[in-house]
């Protein structure tokens, strides 16, 4: 597939520099290409593939990216593993491999919207993602947008927004890579890859298998006794490739496009006292094309693709089909000034177990920034409208504004204050599940602001970062399924008031060949129900299930020369297991060390070599209830590329 | 005069010993074999089903009374609770049977491995006889349903499994017979407990769910769409001899026997008003005495405290936290509620 897309791209382009034109693009948007001549080698810069910044109208809010570097330590695992030990957000991990749910902002699994490449994948039957398949190494780029986010990214995004991005490059020539994490209880990740590039087109492809036996030593409390004994029936074997394109067609003209196929098997791992011997395999394949046009200081794209998820759970086939044409027009008007008008349509197709359902979605947006007093005050304005099988979403408007107060060199501090509203769209099963749907539910809703500073200080080679944001959010009509004599059936009952601090540090210092990292959040979220459902029910003024109500995570490298040690801490707070807040799971931390080998030459291979020792301490932990996780265990990550 | 008062004291004391142990040999009942167990069922896939105590003299309740004396989780759901043998039986429908003093719930023993999703439990010639649903196939009917037999009364492996209709439930012994209601297939079946093997299987009406006996006569309780059945079972062939055939819509299998003869049975009206109800009815005519002695929604499980001549209901508050206990006097007024565990289902009155 590489050979011919090679073939059919590079075979039939013009040797035209178009470094220059593009270069002229690029100062405030994307980088500038340039030749380096030096000797007789014609060096080319790498230069990023353009694609739209997410954060552009963000004025007000939080956006965060994942550390590459932490990337390369979780290569092959779920990125719930990742969000879990290096940040400070909590997943509701089922077992290692398993399904695993995000929540931000004391939201729930489904409030929060996860994209790939700018097209949502959240499943429209399930509303959520399960975290634990989407493999780290199948992407470039992680972005986590804190909060509400409805007006800039549609549905699900009341609690925030992941966003997983490809980032091909210009000007790389050819690189193979190939990477191996060995790992306790069976585990083997291996991935390949191989990419072309040069000033017009990239090419790469990437083919990866993952496989777990999570055979790990637990206790098991079900057993008079409580004898330790091996996890049975929790392996995991996962598949996959992605094939990325870009095309610099003419000056002002890109394509791209990103294929992923990815499959998982696994053997759900039962909670502690079943035998149950489940089986599930989930395949999902996305697509999506860009067409971006560089007229001026506006661009245009086009944006099509396809997400399609198959879940077998035992015998019980569920697929669903997502459509998408997205169209906008991101307009830097005048310095003051910018603007991105777009309208989204999706064709949403659901053929499960039970029923079928198909709908059109079509929403229109609108954002703008304005930045005023030469930047130091910048504010941002997002409305959004979702329109969903004839029914009006709510109107979703959002405004943000960052003030910068000593815009100095070396330290600057920073307001950022937001409003928006948000909103969920009920799921196909909420509406459609036989029996149970009920087509009657209305889309859940959110108001929410939240009020923060930041400061950054610069010292020579030392570098500090910190923030603190304070959040509120009330959420509205949120679906729950309720026991209806025989049967269960979702409703809009619940009202949440959700209220928390988030704070961040990040400090480097560098000083000759010794290189020191420091990062650290803590969330403090406090997610209080509002409704009883009865007139037996005691739960109103309670913290929503599985929440905590604290987490830490630190983070601590030092690096000399090719060598970087690490220490990473990470401390989840009790659980209230059920909503009435009256049994709960204790709080646990883990530590991890890990110690890594940047580069090295083996002939003329590069190579890199990582040893990590996670939960050191070898602690006895469940992050839900009787779903028993891993003590110590080691990997050793290998890389080597050409 | 002193070393005789000195003889005098010991000799009382030691009478009043003797007269202690004597006492003592009457063997008191423990702390839980008094008052009301409740079973809480837990919730699906989260294993937390449990047992409460509650005094109803003394109003108090003791939760997680099982965690509480073996230092681990039941780690099931919980659903059944059988006593028999001097023993406490708590099948948990996850595949595992708890073996428990009654006294004090100290763990006697257990069936962890061989089963799949158990339902009820009965003993006879000192083995235990488990109902069980068996693996689900891929359509979620259950059509390799069995009755485990295990060896010893205080648990262990599981020595032979006899194949029975789909979705056994309740299970009577009758002499050497062991009747076995099975839901799914609405058979009555019969097993032998000399042979261990199945002797026959009789069409009846209704899904059939538990036996009961009043008045001297063994019921088996079943229902449909429209009707509850109160089969009366022929003790020596294993038949029907008699059907009372109710006009009960909607009724579940939650159900509990009064002092007079009477039947309080739960009925839901479904879709769309989900209003649940406790109907009395009549077990000898299948009169329908009150339809709505009590009416609310949730409810789940109902027993009949006949010394108390109390009413003892349970609403599972939807699954989402513990569920209450709600008492009533014998006419449906409520006396008294108080939390419970999670998916509360059921109750045992005064083991003792």
């Amino acid at each position: 597939m590489v050979v011919w897309l090679f073939i059919l791209v590079h075979g039939f382009l013009p040797d035209v520099a178009l470094a220059g034109r593009v270069g002229l693009k690029s100062q405030s948007l994307y980088p500038s290409l340039y030749i380096e001549l030096e000797g007789d080698t014609l060096k080319l810069e790498q230069v990023e593939v353009f694609s739209n910044p997410l954060n552009k109208y963000t004025f007000g809010q939080q956006v965060k990216n994942i550390n590459r570097e932490h990337l390369s330590f979780f290569q092959g695992l779920g990125l719930s593993e990742l969000l879990q030990q290096r940040t400070g957000l909590f997943l509701r991990q089922y077992g290692p491999g398993m399904l695993a749910s995000l929540t931000m902002r004391g939201t729930s699994a489904g409030h929060n919207a996860v994209f790939w490449n700018g097209l949502p994948i959240n499943s429209p039957s399930l509303g959520q993602t399960d975290f634990s398949i989407l493999p780290v190494g199948a992407f470039d780029d992680v972005q986590l947008h804190f909060g509400s986010g409805g007006a800039l990214f549609g549905t699900d995004a009341i609690g925030g927004a992941v966003h997983l991005n490809t980032k091909l490059k210009f000007g790389q020539g050819h690189a193979f890579q190939s990477d191996s994490n060995l790992g306790s209880f069976g585990r083997w990740n291996q991935q390949l890859q191989y990419g072309y590039s040069d000033k017009f087109v990239s090419v790469r492809t990437r083919v990866y298998r993952n496989i777990a036996e999570n055979d790990f030593p637990f206790r098991n409390l079900a057993k008079p006794g409580t004898p330790i004994e091996r996890q049975e029936h929790a392996a995991f074997l996962q598949e996959g490739f992605t094939q990325d394109f870009a095309f610099q067609i003419k000056s002002k003209q890109l394509i791209s496009s990103s294929l992923w196929y990815n499959q998982t098997v696994r053997e759900i791992q039962p909670v502690i006292g079943s035998n149950t011997r489940d089986l599930q395999q989930d395949r999902n394949v996305r697509w999506v094309l860009d067409y971006f046009n560089f007229a001026g200081k506006r661009i245009w794209n086009i944006k099509t693709g396809m997400v399609k998820d198959q879940l077998v759970f035992n015998a019980s086939e569920n697929n669903t089909s997502q459509f998408f044409l997205i169209g906008d027009l991101d307009w830097d008007i005048n310095p003051i000034i910018s603007s991105k008008s777009g309208i989204r349509y999706a064709h949403v197709q659901g053929k499960l177990s039970t029923y079928f359902a198909q709908e059109n979605r079509i929403e229109l947006y609108q954002s703008a920034n304005f930045k005023l007093k030469e930047e130091e005050l910048n504010f941002s304005l997002n409305l959004r409208q979702f329109i969903y099988d004839g029914v009006m979403a709510p109107f979703t408007p959002s405004v943000g504004a960052d003030w910068r107060i000593f815009p100095q060199m070396k330290k600057e501090i920073k307001v950022h204050a937001n409003g928006a509203r948000s909103f969920k769209v009920p799921t196909l099963n909420d509406r459609f599940w036989e029996p149970g749907g009920n087509r009657e539910l209305l889309p859940e809703s959110s108001w929410s602001g939240e009020l923060g500073i930041s400061y950054e200080y610069k010292l020579g080679d030392f570098l500090l970062n910190q923030q603190l944001t304070h959040y509120r959010m009330w959420v509205d009509d949120w679906i729950i399924w309720l026991p209806k004599g025989n049967l269960w059936s979702p409703e809009n009952i619940r009202e949440v008031m959700n209220k928390g601090l988030e704070y961040s540090l990040d400090a480097h210092y560098q000083k000759g060949s010794w290189d020191f990292k420091f990062q650290s959040n803590y969330n403090w979220v406090r997610a209080t129900n509002l409704t009883n459902i009865s007139e037996n029910d005691k739960s109103s003024g309670m913290q929503l299930p599985y929440t905590p109500m604290h987490k830490f995570q630190s983070f601590f490298s030092v690096g000399h020369g090719q060598f970087e040690s690490y220490v990473n801490y990470h401390l989840i707070g009790s659980r209230f297991e059920t909503i009435d807040n009256i049994a709960q799971l204790p709080p646990y931390g883990l530590w991890d060390l890990g110690l890594k080998i940047k580069r090295f030459k083996v002939g003329v291979v590069n190579a890199r070599l990582g040893f990590q020792v996670n939960n050191v301490l070898n602690t006895s932990y469940q992050v839900l209830r009787l779903r028993p996780m891993p003590g110590r265990n080691y990997q050793l990550n290998i890389q080597f590329s050409l | 005069m002193k070393k005789i008062s000195n003889l005098g004291t010991a000799i009382i004391l030691l009478l009043s010993l003797f007269s202690c142990m004597e006492e003592g040999s009457q063997m008191p009942a423990g702390e839980f074999e008094r008052g009301i167990l409740i079973l809480n069922e837990g919730a699906f896939g989260a294993n937390d089903g449990e047992v409460y105590h509650y005094d109803p003299n003394l109003g108090t309740i003791k939760t997680n009374i099982f965690e509480s004396k073996n230092g681990r989780p039941f780690a099931g759901l919980l659903q059944d609770l059988v006593a028999s043998e001097g023993r406490l039986y708590l099948i948990a429908n996850t595949g595992k049977v708890e073996v428990v003093d009654p006294k004090d719930f100290a763990n006697r023993g257990a069936v962890t491995s061989g089963l799949d999703i158990s339902r009820s439990l009965v003993t006879a010639n000192q083995k235990i006889y488990i109902s069980d649903w068996g693996p689900y196939d891929a359509n979620f009917n259950s059509p390799n349903s069995y009755i485990a037999v295990v060896n010893q009364l205080d648990g262990g492996s599981v020595n032979k499994k006899i194949a029975v209709s789909s979705r056994p439930e309740g299970m009577f012994v009758e002499g050497n017979q062991l009747l076995i209601a099975c839901s799914a297939a609405k058979k009555l079946d019969v097993v032998s407990l000399n042979t261990e093997q199945l002797l026959k299987s009789v069409d009846i009406l209704g899904r059939p769910s538990r036996f009961f006996e009043s008045g001297g006569r063994l019921y088996l309780y079943a229902r449909d769409g429209g009707n509850v059945y109160f089969h009366e079972i022929n003790r020596s062939s294993g038949d029907i001899a008699k059907t009372v055939k109710v006009n009960l819509p909607l009724s579940t299998s939650n159900f509990a026997l009064t002092d007079n003869g009477e039947v309080l049975i739960i009925t839901s009206t479904g879709w769309p008003d989900y209003n649940d109800a406790v109907a009395r009815v009549d077990i000898n005519d299948g009169q329908v005495l009150n339809s709505s002695v009590y009416t609310g929604s949730g409810l789940y499980g109902i027993g009949f405290h006949k010394e108390r001549s109390e009413i003892y209901l349970t609403d599972n508050n939807g699954f989402q936290g513990n569920g209450t206990v709600i008492i009533l006097d014998r006419e449906g007024i409520q006396k008294k509620t108080f939390v419970a565990g999670r998916g509360p289902s059921g109750f045992k009155f005064n083991l003792n």
